[in-house]
């Protein structure tokens, strides 16, 4: 996709947004857009650890955390990649959920 | 089963025969037990597939945690160490099925271009300052990303930033993964960042005068 492509979708969803009839549901609002776009770059760290790195620790993060630790303060770049990936957030959300309902009310 | 100790599990899954039967058994009960937690906000335990799924993805896991056992470390329950792999393994499925139909370049390309006077002129309520601020900003923004990025991280960030597909839908659609798609867009990220930053903005600028138009 060019430059140019690249921003054009994104003026043409500032002007859909604008509008009062929406075409499709799907779109975002175009402040919400834009302010998705840059809150990414401002939320950038220097260092940030991948996906897998995220993986290897989610079962350790979950129970620490479960146990009341301070999981920003032991496991900082986890807690960080988890902030701003929504595939890595999801799946911390889903093994919570499953720690919570089966580990813990198993004593 | 349920107080079965990291070792116990391992020492079974290890074993051959009954103990090993008998343990594989235990762990796709576990897995099982677990994913309608896990899945509650993706398929409702009711929807016809989901008993299909939930098999698939115990299957899966189980013979997931068969290959990888050597690499368990013992940092957390074992037990937690595998409700992990199932819950990779059924978002994994869902974001495919949910995200199958939809092609990348359909997705960031597939629409008609307007002219760069649509932004002008949507915004007739704004003042002339806000006008010229806007346009001046999306201008320089504009340039900041064709010299920085390349055409692999511009789609990359359009798909995922704008149209919220998941990373490991967007790596499989561009012929890479999950992790090496986050550190592209890390580098995008930073890349950006540090541009607007020599050219004197900050994120908090440019969202200001974007929210507030």
């Amino acid at each position: 996709m060019s430059t140019d492509n690249f921003f054009k979708k994104i003026i043409k969803r500032l002007k859909a947004g604008k509008q009062t009839a929406q075409p499709r549901a799907a779109i975002p609002h175009p402040d919400e857009m834009m302010g998705k776009l840059l809150r990414m770059v401002e939320n950038t760290d220097e260092v940030e650890i991948g996906c897998d790195d995220v993986f290897e620790l989610l079962d350790q993060y979950i129970e620490l955390e479960a146990r009341g630790e301070d999981v920003s303060r032991l496991l900082p770049l986890v807690k960080r990649h988890l902030d701003k990936c929504r595939d890595c957030h999801e799946e911390y959300e889903a093994l919570a959920r499953v720690f919570e309902a089966t580990t813990l009310s198993n004593g | 089963m349920l107080n079965h100790t990291n070792e116990q599990w391992i020492n079974d899954l290890q074993a051959e025969g009954v103990e090993r039967e008998s343990a594989l058994a235990d762990l796709r009960q576990i897995i099982l037990t677990g994913l309608p937690y896990a899945l509650n906000k993706w398929i409702p335990t009711n929807d016809p597939r989901f008993a299909s799924l939930a098999e698939e993805v115990a299957q899966d896991t189980l013979l997931r945690v068969l290959d990888r056992l050597g690499t368990f470390e013992g940092r957390s329950q074992f037990t937690t160490w595998v409700h992990k792999i199932a819950v990779r393994i059924a978002l994994t499925e869902l974001r495919r099925k949910r995200w199958e139909n939809v092609s990348l370049d359909e997705l960031v390309e597939g629409e008609e271009t307007p002219p760069m006077e649509a932004l002008m002129m949507d915004h007739q309520a704004s003042t002339p300052e806000e006008l010229v601020e806007g346009a001046d900003l999306m201008q320089r923004l504009q340039r900041i990303i064709a010299e920085e990025l390349t055409d692999k991280q511009r789609q990359a960030m359009m798909a995922i930033a704008i149209k919220d597909m998941p990373l490991e839908e967007v790596a499989r659609r561009m012929g890479t993964n999950r992790n090496a798609l986050y550190k592209l867009m890390h580098d995008t990220r930073l890349r950006l960042k540090r541009r607007l930053a020599q050219e004197g903005l900050t994120p908090e600028d440019v969202l200001a005068v974007f929210e507030n138009r």
